[in-house]
């Protein structure tokens, strides 16, 4: 199975020429490119006889912010006569935009505006980018590793002003996040009494 | 002819019940008319014909059609799904109210005649729920519009469901009035 | 007589609306009746789903699946867990694939029943909703059975199901299969040849083959479209590969094909509850997997061990970690392909958790399949691509 994979990633490095990495993990073909190439690529995906992949799944971003390019735009495609999985993976910035597959496959329009309502990618030559599953007038890209899980703002009926009214979030009991990663939970940051001997000892 | 009192339905007693129909009876046939207080009697009325605005908008929404579908059959308590708020009594509101949604829910709640009630159904409606910490979730409908019956659960069961709305018909005839 | 100029009208349909299925708000441009083009606005259900999982833990996050497609509630822990055991690297015990099987199949009933009946009270029948809610009741006191809870089990746990079957229940299922077909054969009969519901949904929202790739539809509208496409077939997952079914496939790719294709569905499923309800009875053994550091100990166990408590409180309060990695796990929900695209990066917690809904294509595809139909059409349309918000807006 891996290695039939591994012969179709080969072949799609060489004959399209888009393609930057190729890699088979977990049974998952995965292709790196870079954004001015992934419309070549899809396209190359589309149509070569070896490929198929008539069917744009699903487009997602995923956010890495300590890369100096901070996000992923991955896409994952079907092909029905092959019975095939890829991935494509394009890394790209806030300012960097990524062409838009939309000329492509039809279904990536909306995937699209999903990655850039929830991430902020910026997407060349969309027919229509808009804002989808945010509010109306959201500010931020909730879905960026930065932007807090409770976000700014919420709502509220104004019985003086007679409508809805956005307010600053107020919690009355923080959201309790715990670090399993220390040993000690909370995250203590300093170092407690007799650790120095258990650092010098290792 | 005549008028009837404001009967005691979901009692616990059906011994009671049975003899208070039977006074009932007794003085029609003997008087021809019974006596009764006027807003009692508006509020039983009321307590009898509580149309619910149909307002599923997550998971809550298909325990609320569950209850007003064959087996639970909401219906037979005079609560028929209306899905004009204008001649609606009751908002049920099933499922989590979101930012985006929250603007149209008070519409809607704005349409309704007066007396209206509203159920808050399911714990996403209560206070936010599972999704209380999220960036886009009302936590509570009772932001946005008042609340007179809270439904817990997540979802509540249809029966829990019925339960509310027998608790807001004991509620409209403990504090109705005629004029709001 | 000049001529004369007719603007076209733009409407507004929802979000309140009953034949919407949920918060759907269209903005249509229509030529008087006719629809020239429609503008779903989705996102009045965005819970942040997605966010949320970022801030639980691997099992914290199950429950999340549930309320995504409230309508199918295991087929999406199903998808969830498959992810978290390929990351893993672990494999369910025959008998909780079993189980999984069984369970996703009834909730394939559950979707559809739901579906088609509303589908129906959509284009004016309302006989069809009273009697399939009563099997759906029935189908819930299954779930009710196994996890407690009438729709939102978080009964699929990585690592297998969470508790065996209840005694009595592969019994209460044979009898419920036995009383489903001619149950099936009734819905069929209200709707095959009604000539009303037939008016309202041939002819309706044509997809051809072609679109149906472009616009990545998948499950039943695919099928629909004339293409034999089952991920239960083509890439099983669990047991599905020794179960006996048929593929439905549509001729015509309109609404009624759609309708016809997800009645045919429920046979088939009722057939794979049979063979699963056979193979319980022999298939013995653990429903998940006998790993302390990921299935948590029986309560009796806890009892009497110290380190089962221990191994409970360590599962309960900080979870397992995942090996860091990604995965694009699939399986055949009711409503068609729904995906987890699961990045962990080597913590308790998932990095990344991408949902892929299949009503968000379905639903994207909608401008195109009404585009030149009435707007009586629009809520048939909307009642065959089965949408549900939770999973769209997540």
């Amino acid at each position: 199975m891996d290695d039939g994979m591994k012969e179709l990633g080969d072949h799609i490095a060489a004959a399209s020429g888009a393609t930057t990495g190729v890699s088979v993990r977990l049974g998952e073909l995965m292709l790196e490119t870079t954004p001015d190439k992934v419309v070549a690529l899809l396209t190359f995906l589309r149509d070569d006889p070896k490929c198929l992949f008539k069917q744009l799944v699903d487009v997602c971003g995923v956010d890495w912010p300590e890369r100096e390019k901070r996000f992923d735009v991955v896409y994952n495609l079907l092909s029905l006569a092959k019975n095939q999985r890829i991935r494509v993976k394009v890394a790209t910035d806030e300012t960097t935009p990524v062409p838009s597959a939309a000329a492509v496959y039809s279904s990536a329009s909306w995937f699209e505006r999903e990655t850039y309502d929830l991430y902020g990618v910026w997407f060349a030559d969309h027919p229509d980018l808009r804002r989808i599953l945010t509010d109306y007038g959201f500010e931020g890209h909730p879905m960026r590793k930065d932007f807090p899980l409770t976000g700014f703002v919420e709502v509220r009926w104004d019985d003086v002003q007679k409508r809805v009214v956005y307010e600053p979030v107020k919690l009355t009991q923080e959201f309790r996040k715990f670090d399993f990663l220390s040993p000690w939970e909370g995250g203590i940051e300093r170092m407690l009494p007799g650790d120095e001997k258990a650092t010098k000892a290792s | 002819m005549g008028v009837i009192t404001p009967a005691q339905s979901n009692s616990v007693n059906p011994a009671a019940d049975a003899a208070l129909s039977r006074a009932l009876n007794d003085e029609l046939a003997d008087k021809g008319f019974v006596v009764a207080q006027l807003d009692k009697l508006v509020n039983w009325a009321r307590s009898g014909s509580l149309w619910g605005l149909t307002f599923g908008l997550a998971c809550c929404g298909v325990e609320m059609i569950h209850c007003w579908m064959s087996r639970y059959d909401l219906d037979r308590f005079g609560v028929a799904p209306m899905p004009s708020p204008r001649s609606a009594d009751v908002m049920i509101v099933a499922g989590t109210l979101t930012n985006k949604m929250a603007p149209a829910l008070r519409k809607v709640y704005d349409q309704m005649a007066e007396p209206r009630y509203v159920i808050s159904m399911g714990s996403c409606a209560n206070g936010g729920g599972y999704y209380h910490y999220s960036y886009a979730v009302v936590r509570g409908c009772d932001r946005v519009v008042p609340v007179d019956i809270y439904v817990p659960g997540c979802p509540p069961t249809a029966e829990a469901l019925l339960y509310g709305v027998l608790q807001l018909q004991k509620k409209v005839r403990r504090v109705g009035t005629l004029v709001r | 007589m000049a001529d004369v100029e007719i603007k076209t009208l733009t409407m507004n349909f929802g979000p309140q609306h009953p034949a919407a299925h949920g918060v759907l708000r269209l903005v249509v441009e229509m030529d008087g009746e006719i629809v020239e083009r429609c503008d779903p606005h989705i996102g009045l259900l965005h819970r942040g789903t997605e966010k949320l999982i970022e801030y639980k833990s691997f099992l914290q996050a199950v429950p999340y699946f549930d309320r995504l497609d409230y309508v199918s509630p295991m087929n999406q822990e199903h998808a969830y867990a498959l992810a978290v055991e390929k990351l893993l690297g672990i494999t369910v015990p025959e008998r909780g694939q079993y189980i999984r099987v069984l369970f996703s199949e009834v909730t394939r009933i559950l979707n559809h029943l739901l579906n088609v009946t509303t589908f129906a009270m959509d284009v004016g029948a309302l006989t069809p909703p009273l009697w399939g809610f009563e099997q759906r009741e029935l189908l819930m006191e299954f779930y009710e059975g196994v996890s407690g809870a009438r729709m939102h089990a978080a009964y699929f746990r990585p690592g297998g199901v969470h508790q065996d079957l209840p005694e009595g229940m592969l019994d209460a299922m044979e009898r419920w299969i036995a009383q489903f077909y001619p149950f099936l054969k009734d819905i069929e009969s209200l709707l095959n040849d009604n000539r009303i519901f037939r008016q309202r949904t041939v002819d309706i929202g044509v997809v051809s083959k072609e679109q149906a790739l472009d616009w990545a539809f998948s499950g039943p509208m695919i099928r629909a479209s004339g293409l034999a496409w089952d991920l239960r077939k083509s890439q099983p997952y669990d047991v599905y590969d020794r179960m006996e079914f048929d593929i439905p496939v549509g001729k015509t790719g309109d609404c009624f094909a759609r309708y016809l294709v997800r009645v045919e569905e429920m046979y088939q499923s009722a057939r794979i509850m049979e063979q699963c309800v056979k193979a319980l009875r022999t298939v013995k053994g653990p429903v998940r997997i006998d790993d302390r550091k990921i299935a948590p100990p029986r309560r009796a166990e806890m009892k009497g061990s110290m380190e089962a408590l221990i191994h409970h409180f360590k599962l309960y309060t900080e979870g397992y970690k995942v090996p860091a990695g990604e995965t694009y796990t699939a399986v055949e929900a009711p409503k068609g392909e729904f995906a987890v695209y699961l990045v962990s990066d080597g913590t308790n917690k998932p990095y990344r958790c991408k949902i892929r809904a299949p009503g968000f294509p379905h639903l994207q595809a909608l401008d195109m399949m009404t585009r030149g139909h009435m707007l009586a059409d629009m809520s048939a349309n909307i009642g065959s691509l089965d949408i549900v918000f939770g999973e769209i807006d997540r």
